[in-house]
């Protein structure tokens, strides 16, 4: 099959959560493709540990900040631009916690709309003078939950609709400086989160068919196949690309079979 | 009388889209308790309305930015068939400008203090056939420079209301009214502080197809019709009741 390259030798990216599932496959990606880049997640020993496995070096760059906080952001953002650079910025990092409307309390909410939503708004704000120097992108990962809604996560699909609504307004209002953002609504991926989730199901076999029926292509999808098309994102071939809010979820939205 | 019996809250309802919707409410038969942030101009509105709608009207002050104060007005609530979020502020500053406060602030008014009353209420409001009615915006599907919070917030009501409807469904319904530029002090603010009031207020109205800004009871029209028993049949759905701002524009 005809493979994709891309060479991003370079450029500076900062990449939240990238400890681990979609995060850690995108950063694998951007340094695969040449790119130096910070490896946000919330603890250094995730950093450094994410670093590691992607065979340290004096391109990957430890980013480690709690986005749940105010100053969190700022601080990932700061370790991830000691040069002075930055091209790319992927607002990755997540929660998601499901539970029933009446079970979710200030500090579920509150985790939620910080991490998705909050945080995606103060990394832009704090990367943004670079970010026009550079003329860079963001992509901000949203949701096929940015698109639609399923029951018992109310605090997260509210969360991604409003990150798919402040990326439409990040782009017209950076349209001018020659900054792109976008959205991705991907579906279910096999990550570590979802064999997690799986397992604690009791039946991990039928928690897997139950999302594969749920996606028309009958499968979930791998990090590496969306990492991949974050990359297709953030070239020149998405240049008139933004404020776009990109469904690539096997066809989830879509409709059903 | 299509309301009659049925008691409805409707917050931010001392002025502007929601003081027009509870007003709709209460000419057809509805109770109607409004909502306000101070009690002296909540108990304005009140005895303005209880003029023309004896002993249908009452009025309770909460600062929507405050969640035990929230929660302390939803407890003050005792039978409910339908709840109208409609109280909001828009806060307008480039990307670089916006506080940290202001983002907070937003947020918490028009997205957080509906999920606390949505959640607080359903109970009451599974005693009967409740209906929530979310007021979302144009700007919930378009981006507009110089508010990414309000425009993340409306976009996220919507995400609020598709998710309690799938999750309320199918005993509660609920549905998020989209208006488009509307005639209310919210505007004349924002158009005040412009430099040229004029051009401003064009500037609203070409967003729209029909080359102008609703009235604050065209919304209020829309708000009514779906909290009715005439949209039974309607849930989770957006209803954009913007002049056409979404649909399309002309070059």
């Amino acid at each position: 099959m005809a493979k994709l390259t891309f060479d991003y030798e370079g450029c500076v990216a900062l990449v939240t959560g990238a400890g681990r599932g979609l995060g850690f496959a995108i950063a694998n990606a951007l340094h695969e493709a040449g790119a130096i880049v910070a490896i946000n997640d919330r603890t250094p020993d995730a950093c450094t540990a994410a670093i590691a496995r992607l065979g340290g070096g004096s391109r990957l760059i430890a980013a480690p900040a709690d986005l749940s906080t105010a100053d969190g952001p700022g601080q990932a953002v700061a370790q991830a631009t000691g040069r002075g650079r930055l091209d790319f910025l992927v607002n990755n990092a997540a929660v998601n916690v499901e539970r029933p409307i009446e079970a979710t309390d200030d500090a579920h909410w509150d985790m939620h709309l910080h991490v998705i939503l909050r945080a995606s708004f103060l990394t832009v704000q704090a990367a943004l003078p670079l970010l026009k120097a550079s003329r860079g992108c963001v992509v901000n990962v949203a949701s096929e939950l940015g698109l639609h809604a399923i029951a018992n996560n109310v605090a997260y699909v509210s969360a991604k609709h409003g990150l798919v609504a402040m990326t439409k307004a990040m782009a017209v209002e950076l349209a001018r400086d020659g900054v792109r953002a976008n959205a991705l609504c991907p579906g279910t991926m096999d990550t570590e989160l979802m064999r997690d989730c799986a397992a604690d199901s009791g039946d991990p076999d039928a928690y897997y068919a139950a999302f594969n029926r749920y996606h028309p292509v009958g499968r979930l999808a791998s990090p590496d196949e969306i990492a991949a098309f974050v990359l297709c994102l953030l070239s020149p071939a998405a240049d008139f690309m933004t404020g776009s809010a990109i469904a690539i979820d096997g066809g989830s939205t879509a409709g059903r079979l | 009388m299509e309301f009659a019996g049925k008691a409805i809250l409707v917050t931010g309802s001392t002025r502007g889209i929601g003081a027009a919707a509870a007003e709709l409410f209460l000419e057809r038969g509805g109770s109607v308790v409004l909502h306000g942030r101070h009690q002296a101009t909540v108990d304005a509105a009140a005895a303005r309305l209880s003029t023309r709608h004896p002993g249908r009207v009452r009025g309770l002050a909460a600062d929507l930015a405050d969640r035990a104060q929230c929660r302390s007005f939803a407890k003050k609530v005792s039978a409910l068939d339908i709840l109208v979020n409609c109280g909001g502020i828009f806060r307008e500053a480039p990307i670089s400008e916006t506080s940290l406060a202001m983002w907070d602030e937003t947020i918490a008014v028009n997205l957080t203090a509906s999920w606390v009353l949505s959640r607080e209420l359903l109970p009451v409001l599974r005693q009967r056939t409740g209906t929530i009615v979310n007021v979302g915006s144009d700007a919930a599907m378009l981006g507009y420079a110089g508010c990414v919070a309000y425009c993340a917030s409306k976009g996220a009501i919507v995400g609020l209301t598709r998710a309690l409807a799938t999750e309320a469904a199918p005993h509660i319904r609920v549905l998020c009214v989209c208006p488009g530029p509307t005639e209310t002090d919210m505007m004349q603010e924002s158009v005040a502080a412009t430099p040229d009031e004029a051009q401003a207020r064009k500037q609203w109205a070409s967003y729209t197809l029909l080359g102008r800004v609703a009235a604050p009871r065209e919304i209020g029209e829309a708000i009514v019709l779906a909290a009715s028993p005439r949209a039974t049949f309607m849930t989770g759905s957006i209803i954009m009741a913007d002049g056409g701002a979404t649909a399309g524009r002309r070059v």
